[in-house]
C-alpha cells in the first residue's frame, strides 16, 4: 500500500516515476564510475557555489557529503559570504552532496568520482520552500516536513482546529488543499475523487462521507496521492489515468485495542470457578467489565485483575487531601477494597462479584467511574483455647464457634481530575456504598479453674442484620504560583455513614459452683435495635514557599468535625420484649479537630531534612440520653491541646545508599465509642464499658531506615529499627469475678513501649543462577494492664529468622527453598509461673519447570509447625500443591491446567497469639484437599515461558 | 582531523555572522517509562498492553539539563531546576558531566555507572550520523533530521539539528552534526530530550573542567565494553532494572 502511495499536501508534487528515474540514474552512474575509477586521482577538492533561484548567494548554507548507500555523513562545510564552499583533500568516491539552508528545500546531487583533482560543481540553485509551508506548517503547527525530492509531506495532527471540527474544517487549513462551500475537495488544483480511511473505503464512494463525518481530532496524517482509475483496477491494465485521492490516517489512540480472559474450572468436592474480564480501550477511553463466582475462597480478584479492571485509575497520586506531617488525628480513607481478595484463611466461602469501569482521559481531563457488586457467604467452624492470667492464678476456657456470615455491597465510584489551566488543578471524588450483612453465631464456651475443673458453661446464639449507606466525597484544588516552587493546595471532604440493624442476643450460662439456686443458671434474651449516623466534614490547607534553592517553608492547617449519633433500643425477649433501660442508649458526640503546623525543609543534592512543629486541639462534646427522644441524661465536654514536634530526614547518599531518620509525637483522640459509658454485652463473659474520662493516646516514635543496593551484583541490604513509647496509652483494664466474667473498660496508662529491629539481605552466590536471601527481625514489647487492680506487665519478646535460596539452573527450571524460625517468649509479671514460649516454624519449597514444549509443572510444599509446650499444643501441617498446565494454539491463547491442592488433606487455619494477660490458640477448618481442572482463554495469549520476576 | 579543520573554518565564518557564539541551551529530558519497558524483548504482548492501559499518558518523568557551549567545546550536565511535581524535594542525581573539546578533539566525561564514578578520557569519535530529509521547528529553529544507532544499548536515536546554529555540540553524549542538536528522540519516544530555551550570552567559568576529576579512568571503548557486558547479562537475566541502572 505504502509503496504506491505517493502523497503530498502541497504544490510540490513529484510522481513515483520521477523517483524511479533517479534510482536508475544512480545505478548507471555507479556502474560507470566503477569502470573509469582506475585513472582517477585518489584525493580531490570538491567545490561549488550556492545560489537561490533568483541568483542570490546563500552564505552560511550547510553543505554535506553523504555516503550514497545509507546517507551517512562523511563531511560537512559551510558556504562563505559569497556562497561558495570547498571540501579539500576528500577521497575521490561516490557521494550525495546535500545542501540545506533555512527556508529552502534541501538540495541533493549525486556525485561520481571525478576525473580531475578539482571537481567544480559550479552554481547550485536551491529552491525556497513556499512561505506558507514554513509559516503555517513548521512554525505555527510545529509539524515536521518530510521532503522526498520535490515532494513535501507533513503531519496534519499538529493543526489546531476548534474541538468538534470535522476533517473538512481541517483540510481547509492545509496549504495546497481547497474545499468549496459544498464540501468538494481539490488537491493541487485537481478534484479529489476518493477519500480512504487507513487505506480502506469509508462508507461508500462519496469522498465527503468521511471528511464531513469524521472528527478532525481523530486524524494523524493526511496523504494525497494518485490512484489508478476504477477502470484500470477492474481490467488490471494500467490506462495511465490517475485520480487524486486522499488517505486519512487515524491517530494511534483512535485505533482500538482489547484484551481479556475467561477461566472455567471444575473440581472435586463440588468446587468450581468462573471468572472473566474484558477490556476495550483506545488512548482516550477505557472500558472494562469483570465478573467472578467461586467456592474456593477467593473473595475478590488479585492485584493483576484489579489493575486490568481499573486501568489508568488503578493508582492516583495526590489524592490524599490530608496535608501536613503525619499525625493520627483525623484521617479518612475510603475503603475501595471490596474488589480485592481479602480472605483471611478461615472457613469456607461462596463468592460472587461483578463490575464495570469506564475511564476517559483527554487533554486536560481525566474522568473515571465504576460500579462494583460483591457478595460473600462464609461458614466458619472454629475452636479456641485461651488461658487468662490473674494474680497468682489463671483460668482457661474453650470456645467452639459456628458462624454464618453473609455480606453484600454495591459501590459506585467517580473521580474527575481537571487541569483548569497550566497552574490550577482540581480533583473531585465521590463514592457511594450500600451494604448489607446478616450474621449468625453459635458459641459454646466452657470455663475451667486453674485446677482444670469445669466452672462455667455458656451457650450463645446471636444473630444480627445490618444495612448501611455510606458516602464519601472530596475536592482537592492545587495552585502553582508564577514563582517557581510556590504551591498552594486546598482540600475539603465529606463522609457520611448511616446504618440501622437489629441484633438478637441469646445465651444460657450455667455456673456450676454457685451455691444459690437462682445464680446457677442465667439466661439472656435481648433484642437490640441499632441506628447509627456518622458525619465527618474536613478541610485542609497547604502552602509551600521556596525560600532559596535549598530551603523550603511548608505550612498547613487541618480542620475536621466528626459528628456521631448512636442509638440502641434494647428489649428483654424473655419478658415480653419490655425495654431494657440500662442497656438502651442514645448518644451524640462531636469531635472538632484543629491543627496548624509549619516546618522548614532543607533539600539539596539528595539530602532532605524537615523540622517542624504543630499545635493541635481536640474539642469533644458528648451527650447521653436515656433513649432517642429522652432528655439529656449526661453530657460531657472536653478539650485536649498538644504541641507535637516532627523531624524527618531522607538522605540519598552516593552509591545507591539511602538513609531515613524520623521522629514524631503522635497524639490520637480516643475513639468516641470508648468515651460513652455504654455497655457491650454481646459476649456475657466479656463485658465492655466506655470511659468518659479517657484522655488521648500519646506516643513518641523514633525510626531509622537504611537501605543499600549494589546494581553491579544486584545485592541489597535493608536495616530498620523503630522505637515507640507511650506517655499515655489506652489499654483495657480488667476485673474478673469468681465466675470468670471479665469486665473491662479502656483507661489511660503510661509505660508501654516496644522496640523493633530487622534486616533483609539478598545477594547472588552464582550470578543469575543462585541467590540467597536472609531476613531477621526481633521485637521487644512491654504492655501494662491492670488486672483486678494489680498492674501486670507483659513482656513480649519475639524473634524471627528466615533464610531462602532461589535456584535457577536454566530458563526452564526455577526453584525456591526457604525456611523460617519464629519464637515468641511471653512473661507475665503477675504470674511468672505461666511464662511461655510460642514457636511457629516453617519450610517452603517450590519448583516451576517448563519440562516440554508448552508444558509446565508447578509444585509447592509448605510445611508449618506450631508449638506451645505449656499449652501442650503441637501441630504439624504440610500443605502440598501440584499442577500441570499446557498451552494450546499458535498464540497460546488457551491454557488447560490440572491442579491438586493440599494433597495430604491437612489444611486448617491456626493462629497462636499472646497479648495482655492471655494466650490463645485458634483453629479453624478451611478448604482442604481438592482437585481441579481449569480452562483459560486469554485473548492476547499466555506467556510461553516461566517468569523469573513477578512483574517487569 | 580533516573535519576539525573544516569545522574551524565553519566557526570562523560563523563568528563573522553572529556576535556571540557562546551560551547555554536548556533541555527538558522526559522519560516515558512504559515505552521504555515495552522495548525489552521478553515483555509479553499482554504485559505491554496492560502497562500502557494502566499508566499510559502519565508515565512521564522529567529532568532538566543544560548544555553550555562556545566555539571550542561544550559541557552538558544537570540543571539544578526541580520539577513542579517534586515539591522541592531533591533525591540526588547521578553524575553526568559531559565535556567536549572540539579544538583539542578530546572528551572528558564524568559519569556514574552502577554506583561508581568513571572518568572517560579519549579523543573524539564522531557518531556515524545519517542525514534524513525532514525539517521541523525546535525552540524557534528549523532543524534537520539525522539518525544514529547505538548498538550497545540497542537504540535508534533521532536527532534534530539547527541549520542556523553552526556548532556541532549536542545533548547527552552526542555531537558532530553540522548544526547544534536541539532535540533527541531515543527509541520511538521512550526518552525525548528537547531544547526549550537557547540563550546566547557570555559564559563565565561554566565550561571549566572540575579541578578534581574523580573516577576510574576509562577509554571510550572501555566504557562501551563495560556497558555492553552489563546490558547483555541483565537482558539474559530478564531483569528490567538495567534500564534504570544506566542512563538510557
Amino acid at each position: 500500500m505504502r509503496g504506491d502511495l505517493k502523497f503530498s499536501a502541497s504544490p510540490y508534487y513529484l510522481t513515483l516515476y520521477l523517483k524511479m528515474k533517479k534510482i536508475l540514474l544512480l545505478i548507471s552512474i555507479l556502474l560507470f564510475t566503477h569502470l573509469v575509477n582506475a585513472q582517477n586521482p585518489s584525493r580531490i577538492v570538491i567545490k561549488g557555489s550556492i545560489k537561490d533561484t533568483a541568483g542570490t548567494a546563500l552564505s552560511a548554507a550547510t553543505v554535506m557529503l553523504l555516503q550514497p548507500k545509507d546517507s551517512s555523513l562523511v563531511n560537512f562545510a559551510r558556504a562563505n559570504e559569497s556562497g561558495t564552499f570547498e571540501f579539500k583533500n576528500v577521497r575521490n568516491a561516490n557521494y550525495i552532496l546535500k545542501v540545506s539552508y533555512v527556508g529552502y528545500l534541501p538540495y541533493q546531487q549525486v556525485l561520481s568520482p571525478s576525473a580531475s583533482e578539482i571537481n567544480d560543481l559550479g552554481n547550485l540553485k536551491i529552491k525556497p520552500i513556499a512561505k506558507e509551508l514554513i509559516e503555517v506548517v513548521v512554525k505555527t503547527a510545529r509539524a515536521p516536513l518530510t521532503i522526498r525530492g520535490d515532494t513535501i509531506e507533513y503531519n496534519a495532527s499538529s493543526f489546531k482546529v476548534p474541538p468538534g471540527s470535522s476533517v473538512e474544517d481541517l483540510l481547509r487549513r492545509l496549504p495546497g488543499i481547497e474545499v468549496d462551500a459544498s464540501g468538494n475537495i481539490k488537491a493541487q488544483g485537481k478534484d479529489v475523487k476518493k477519500v480512504l480511511v487507513d487505506g480502506k473505503t469509508f462508507f461508500g464512494d462519496d469522498p465527503k462521507a468521511a471528511t464531513k463525518n469524521l472528527g478532525a481530532e481523530t486524524i494523524s496524517k493526511i496523504q494525497v496521492f494518485n490512484d489508478k482509475s476504477e477502470q484500470a483496477k477492474l481490467t488490471g491494465v494500467d490506462d495511465g489515468k490517475k485520480e487524486k485521492a486522499i488517505n486519512l490516517e487515524l491517530k494511534e489512540e483512535f485505533k482500538k485495542g482489547a484484551f481479556g480472559k475467561v477461566t472455567v474450572a471444575a473440581g472435586t468436592e463440588s468446587r468450581g470457578v468462573l471468572r472473566g474480564n474484558y477490556n476495550r480501550f483506545n488512548k482516550k477511553e477505557q472500558f472494562s467489565i469483570l465478573g467472578y463466582t467461586n467456592n474456593i475462597n477467593e473473595t475478590g480478584v488479585n492485584w493483576n485483575d484489579y489493575g486490568e479492571f481499573k486501568g489508568n485509575n488503578s493508582f492516583n497520586n495526590n489524592d490524599n487531601g490530608d496535608f501536613g506531617f503525619a499525625n493520627g488525628g483525623s484521617r479518612y480513607n475510603f475503603d475501595g477494597g471490596d474488589l480485592l481478595n481479602n480472605f483471611d484463611g478461615k472457613g469456607f466461602t461462596n463468592n460472587f462479584g461483578t463490575g464495570l469501569n469506564y475511564n476517559y482521559t483527554f487533554q486536560k481531563t481525566k474522568f473515571s467511574s465504576s460500579y462494583f457488586y460483591n457478595q460473600t457467604r462464609l461458614s466458619l467452624d472454629q475452636f479456641e483455647e485461651k488461658k487468662t492470667f490473674l494474680q497468682n492464678s489463671f483460668f482457661s476456657n474453650t470456645d467452639t464457634t459456628g458462624k454464618t456470615d453473609f455480606r453484600r455491597n454495591h459501590s459506585v465510584a467517580m473521580r474527575v481530575e481537571q487541569m483548569l489551566d497550566s497552574s490550577n488543578t482540581l480533583i473531585a471524588k465521590a463514592n457511594l456504598r450500600v451494604s448489607h450483612s446478616d450474621v449468625g453465631t453459635n458459641q459454646s464456651q466452657r470455663y475451667f479453674t486453674d485446677e482444670n475443673t469445669l466452672n462455667t458453661t455458656s451457650k450463645i446464639d446471636n444473630s444480627s442484620k445490618l444495612n448501611s449507606l455510606g458516602f464519601s466525597g472530596s475536592l482537592i484544588f492545587r495552585h502553582k504560583f508564577k514563582k517557581k516552587g510556590r504551591n498552594f493546595a486546598l482540600s475539603t471532604g465529606l463522609n457520611t455513614n448511616s446504618s440501622d440493624g437489629t441484633e438478637n442476643l441469646n445465651s444460657l450460662s450455667r455456673f456450676l459452683n454457685a451455691t444459690n439456686v437462682n445464680e446457677q443458671v442465667k439466661a439472656l434474651g435481648q433484642l437490640n435495635q441499632n441506628e447509627n449516623k456518622a458525619t465527618l466534614i474536613k478541610s485542609s490547607l497547604f502552602f509551600l514557599e521556596p525560600i532559596s534553592k535549598k530551603m523550603y517553608w511548608e505550612s498547613f492547617y487541618n480542620f475536621s468535625t466528626d459528628h456521631r449519633e448512636v442509638g440502641r433500643e434494647a428489649f428483654n425477649a424473655l419478658r415480653n420484649n419490655s425495654r431494657f433501660d440500662s442497656l438502651s442508649t442514645f448518644y451524640k458526640n462531636t469531635i472538632n479537630y484543629n491543627r496548624v503546623g509549619t516546618s522548614l525543609r532543607y533539600s539539596f543534592k539528595g539530602v532532605n531534612v524537615t523540622v517542624g512543629l504543630a499545635a493541635l486541639r481536640f474539642d469533644l462534646e458528648g451527650k447521653l440520653y436515656g433513649g432517642k427522644d429522652y432528655p439529656v441524661a449526661q453530657s460531657l465536654t472536653k478539650s485536649y491541646d498538644a504541641v507535637t514536634p516532627n523531624i524527618s530526614s531522607d538522605i540519598a547518599l552516593k552509591n545507591n545508599t539511602y538513609l531515613s531518620l524520623n521522629y514524631t509525637l503522635n497524639v490520637q483522640a480516643p475513639d468516641i465509642s470508648y468515651l460513652q459509658p455504654v455497655v457491650n454485652n454481646n459476649n456475657p463473659f466479656y463485658i465492655i464499658t466506655g470511659n468518659p474520662d479517657l484522655l488521648p493516646e500519646k506516643s513518641n516514635n523514633l525510626s531509622l531506615y537504611f537501605n543499600k543496593f549494589d546494581p553491579a551484583t544486584f545485592s541489597y541490604i535493608n536495616l530498620w529499627t523503630e522505637y515507640n513509647s507511650y506517655s499515655s496509652q489506652i489499654v483495657y483494664n480488667q476485673t474478673v469475678d469468681e465466675n470468670f466474667v471479665t469486665r473491662t473498660r479502656p483507661e489511660n496508662l503510661s509505660g508501654g513501649k516496644n522496640f523493633n529491629v530487622g534486616t533483609y539481605i539478598g545477594f547472588p552466590i552464582v550470578k543469575t543462577k543462585f541467590t540467597l536471601n536472609l531476613n531477621g527481625n526481633a521485637s521487644i514489647g512491654n504492655s501494662p494492664t491492670f488486672i483486678n487492680g494489680v498492674k501486670n506487665e507483659t513482656d513480649n519478646k519475639s524473634y524471627q529468622l528466615g533464610l531462602g535460596f532461589n535456584i535457577n539452573p536454566s530458563e526452564k527450571l526455577l526453584m525456591n527453598v526457604s525456611g523460617r524460625l519464629g519464637f515468641n517468649n511471653i512473661n507475665y509479671s503477675i504470674e511468672e509461673r505461666q511464662n511461655q514460649q510460642i514457636r511457629n516454624h516453617g519450610i517452603d519449597a517450590s519448583v516451576k519447570w517448563n519440562f516440554a514444549k508448552k508444558l509446565f509443572l508447578e509444585t509447592n510444599l509448605d510445611y508449618k509447625t506450631y508449638r506451645n509446650d505449656r499449652f501442650g499444643f503441637d501441630q504439624n501441617i504440610p500443605i502440598y500443591n501440584c499442577s500441570v498446565r499446557k498451552l494450546f494454539g499458535k498464540e497460546n491463547k488457551v491454557e488447560v491446567r490440572l491442579a491438586a491442592f493440599d494433597i495430604f488433606n491437612k489444611r486448617q487455619n491456626i493462629v497462636q497469639m499472646a497479648s495482655q494477660n492471655y494466650v490463645t490458640t485458634q483453629r479453624a477448618l478451611t478448604l482442604a484437599r481438592y482437585f481441579m481442572l481449569s480452562f483459560t482463554y486469554n485473548m492476547k495469549g499466555h506467556a510461553d515461558k516461566l517468569k523469573k520476576n513477578g512483574g517487569w | 582531523m580533516k573535519k576539525i579543520v573544516v569545522l574551524l573554518m565553519v566557526m570562523s565564518s560563523f563568528s563573522a555572522i553572529s556576535q556571540t557564539n557562546e551560551g547555554v541551551v536548556k533541555y527538558t529530558r522526559t522519560t516515558y517509562w512504559t515505552k521504555l519497558i515495552s522495548q525489552l524483548s521478553y515483555v509479553t504482548k499482554q504485559e505491554k498492553d496492560k502497562m500502557s492501559y494502566m499508566f499510559g499518558g502519565r508515565d512521564d518523568w522529567k529532568e532538566y539539563m543544560l548544555l553550555y557551549f562556545n566555539e571550542n567545546g561544550s559541557r552538558y550536565t544537570h540543571s539544578e531546576e526541580k520539577s513542579d511535581e517534586s515539591e522541592g524535594y531533591d533525591w540526588g542525581k547521578q553524575e553526568f558531566n559531559i565535556n567536549r573539546n572540539f579544538e583539542k578533539n578530546t572528551m572528558t566525561d564524568l559519569v556514574d555507572f552502577l554506583g561508581k564514578g568513571y572518568l572517560i578520557e579519549d579523543s573524539l569519535q564522531t557518531p556515524k550520523w545519517k542525514i534524513l530529509n525532514d525539517l521541523k521547528d525546535v525552540a524557534g529553529h528549523i532543524c534537520m533530521k539525522a539518525m544514529v544507532e547505538d548498538t550497545v544499548k540497542k537504540q535508534k536515536i533521532i536527532a534534530w539539528f539547527a541549520q542556523d546554529i553552526p556548532l556541532n555540540a549536542g545533548p547527552e553524549r552526542l555531537y558532530g552534526l553540522p548544526g547544534m542538536i536541539l532535540e533527541l528522540d531515543i527509541n520511538d519516544g521512550a526518552v525525548i530530550i528537547e531544547a526549550t530555551k537557547i540563550e546566547l550570552k557570555k559564559l563565565g567559568n561554566e565550561m571549566d573542567l572540575p579541578k578534581k576529576l574523580k573516577g576510574k579512568k576509562l577509554t571510550e571503548k572501555g566504557y562501551q565494553e563495560m556497558l555492553y557486558k552489563f546490558v547483555k547479562e541483565k537482558t539474559k537475566e530478564e531483569n528490567a532494572n538495567w534500564i534504570w541502572m544506566v542512563r538510557y
